[in-house]
């Protein structure tokens, strides 16, 4: 089971009722993401991939089913000594129209900006510094390097809308830098001692529970208010995200009720 | 005289008709209708497991879906088809040039306009978030009778905005044209005519429009080019800074260019509609939602957004600019509401508006086997 909380209950959609470490008030509408490379460790040191073609799973709070990950592949009977995965999707899968099916191919990141698709959709709105409700989109993938010795004639002619003095790669006159690279914003949760046992006949059933709120802190406090609504043409906002993640997650037996 | 006993005599009659009916129905035999799923195109296909799609059923449903006796009526001023709206060269849309339909806003037989704008018809076989504005028609409604595209047809025949008609009198009709019994037992293996399987013909016609063949679906597979404002367009369109066109309409990822999902895109700050997404899912936010329809042959399907407000595309990509409003509704994929909207600058509204032109796809709009059939099954 997927289950997305913050500060420890699950979370409610659509209320402006939470806080976070910078202090701006916001609300959650989706969290949509990817898990993939699902992978249980034994105690000899080998590991089991429990899904198939990829590995890949789309969680999406718009859709109970998502909730549920189930392994693809039968599990052997046994201890095993924990799990870890890839909050994303790694570089070598992560290419355009890998999936051609919605609600995957929705997450489509757009080949200008790296190609692959979102690992992370996380739309909501945040009370700004004028005590307006502004929208953000908290999406992590693909980031870009842009040349910023490039002269200007090999500027590509984007535009000029991001307005704000933080937007890596944008300039005011309605230009922007070249793309000289991409960087790979995936990374690695493990829960390497996690006792998980399988026993023969029975069901195991594990809790991955997203602790929304350490998006937004540890090691960085992240503010609405300087990175603005969108982030997926600004690296270091990314970064930012990513480098939070690592303890976004945690991971624990499903309680019996 | 020998009597027969009565018994023996019902037993044999039933098996004689027993025996007709297999005879009859062994001879039914369709043809599978087999998609060529273009490049990039989801493989996954909403096709209900009660109508499998056959040559048969769609050269039918092609025949029904142009044929104005849909209305229930034969006299030359009361005949209405779904093709009277659904018109191909405007992409099964009326089109703001249609003689009768002024500026694209529909009517019905009795002059009464739909609640809504048209929306086209094209690659609904891959609609699977619910048709119409508001998604009302989805796999999942526990109403059992407004789920697919069938039930779209039984709609428009009864709507008073519509045909304003009744089934009986359409299934009667039919049943009494020369030419139809027939091509029904072709397609459903019974010659008696019933609504549900006119429903599921006009359907399987409906599922065959697929639009896979623009300007911008050759440069996906590498066979054109597009030009220095179209490929700049592209760049506005795909980008979170530019325009952000592409978390609801798609894109390389996506190509239908349509999520089929529904948003409020902030064009009002009081909704009065009792049609909108609200309607559907009674959430609060939900309020002023309505679907993101395709941007395929979009130049040809004015006027644009629900209501029909905008006439043109300037006058969309200027909404998208300027003029977005806010509300609590407003959905968070809309970040640039606070601004106004995305700002773009003349020059880039232009090759924005280029690049949406390359969408368009010539071949759909002119293919013969989506036409007005050249003659009608009793036509001589």
């Amino acid at each position: 089971m997927v289950e997305h909380s913050i500060n420890g209950l699950p979370v409610e959609f659509d209320k402006l009722i939470y806080e976070n470490e910078a202090g701006n008030k916001f609300l959650l509408s989706e969290i949509q993401w990817f898990i993939s490379d699902i992978r249980l460790h034994k105690t000899d040191g080998s590991f089991l991939l429990i899904g198939d073609d990829g590995g890949e799973f789309y969680v999406d709070t718009d859709i109970p089913a998502s909730l549920s990950i189930k392994p693809a592949v039968e599990i052997e009977v046994g201890d095993y000594t924990g799990l870890s995965f890839t909050f994303g999707i790694n570089d070598e899968k992560n290419k355009s129209h890998r999936f051609v099916n919605p609600p995957e191919s929705f997450m489509f990141w757009p080949n200008y900006l790296g190609g692959g698709y979102h690992y992370l959709k996380l739309n909501g709105k945040w009370q700004n510094t004028s005590g307006q409700t502004e929208p953000f989109n908290f999406h992590l993938g693909i980031g870009q390097i842009y040349d910023s010795s490039a002269p200007k004639s090999q500027w590509a002619d984007l535009n000029s809308c991001c307005k704000s003095d933080h937007c890596e790669g944008y300039t005011p006159d309605g230009k922007t830098l070249p793309i000289t690279g991409f960087i790979q914003n995936f990374f690695e949760i493990e829960f390497l001692n996690t006792p998980i046992s399988i026993v023969d006949g029975k069901t195991t059933e594990m809790v991955l529970e997203m602790k929304v709120e350490n998006w937004f802190k540890n090691p960085h406090t992240y503010d609405h208010n300087i990175w603005g609504g969108s982030i997926m043409q600004q690296q270091e906002a990314m970064k930012i995200g990513c480098e939070n993640g690592h303890d976004v997650f945690s991971l624990s037996p499903k309680a019996i009720k | 005289m020998r009597k027969i006993p009565l018994g023996f005599l019902i037993i044999s009659l039933l098996m004689l008709l027993f025996s007709c009916k297999e005879e009859e129905e062994a001879k039914w035999v369709t043809t599978p209708y087999i998609f060529d799923i273009p490049f990039a195109f989801p493989t996954k296909m909403n096709i209900p497991e009660d109508n499998p799609m056959t040559i048969e059923g769609v050269e039918l449903g092609r025949y029904l879906f142009y044929d104005g006796r849909m209305s229930g009526r034969t006299h030359p001023d009361s005949l209405m088809s779904c093709g009277t709206c659904h018109i191909q060269a405007n992409s099964f849309e009326a089109g703001r040039d249609h003689p009768i339909f002024q500026g694209g806003f529909v009517h019905g037989i009795t002059g009464l306009q739909t609640p809504h704008v048209m929306l086209p018809l094209i690659n609904l076989v891959w609609n699977q978030s619910g048709y119409g504005w508001n998604g009302f028609i989805h796999k999942n409604n526990p109403n059992t009778n407004l789920r697919n595209i069938e039930d779209f047809v039984r709609l428009a025949v009864l709507a008073e905005h519509e045909m304003n008609s009744d089934t009986t009198s359409v299934k009667q009709l039919f049943q009494r044209i020369e030419g139809y019994p027939e091509l029904f037992f072709k397609a459903f293996g019974s010659s008696t005519i019933t609504f549900t399987n006119i429903e599921k013909a006009i359907a399987q016609f409906v599922r065959t429009l697929v639009s896979a063949n623009s300007k911008f679906d050759r440069y996906l597979v590498g066979q054109e080019q597009l030009s220095g404002p179209e490929l700049n367009g592209f760049m506005l369109f795909t980008t979170e800074e530019g325009a952000d066109c592409f978390h609801c309409h798609g894109g390389f990822g996506n190509p239908l260019f349509t999520t089929h999902l529904f948003y409020n895109n902030g064009k009002d700050t009081v909704f009065n509609d009792i049609l909108d997404r609200f309607a559907v899912t009674s959430d609060p936010m939900d309020k002023g939602a309505y679907k993101a329809p395709t941007l395929r042959n979009i130049e040809l399907t004015g006027p644009y957004m629900h209501d029909g407000r905008f006439a043109t595309l300037d006058e969309v990509i200027d909404f998208y600019s300027h003029h977005v409003k806010w509300t609590e509704q407003i959905d968070p994929l809309m970040h640039h509401v606070l601004r106004g909207g995305v700002q773009l600058t003349p020059p880039q509204k232009e090759d924005l508006k280029a690049f949406i032109k390359t969408l368009r796809d010539d071949a759909f709009l002119t293919n013969p086997d989506f036409g007005r059939p050249d003659r009608f099954p009793d036509d001589k």
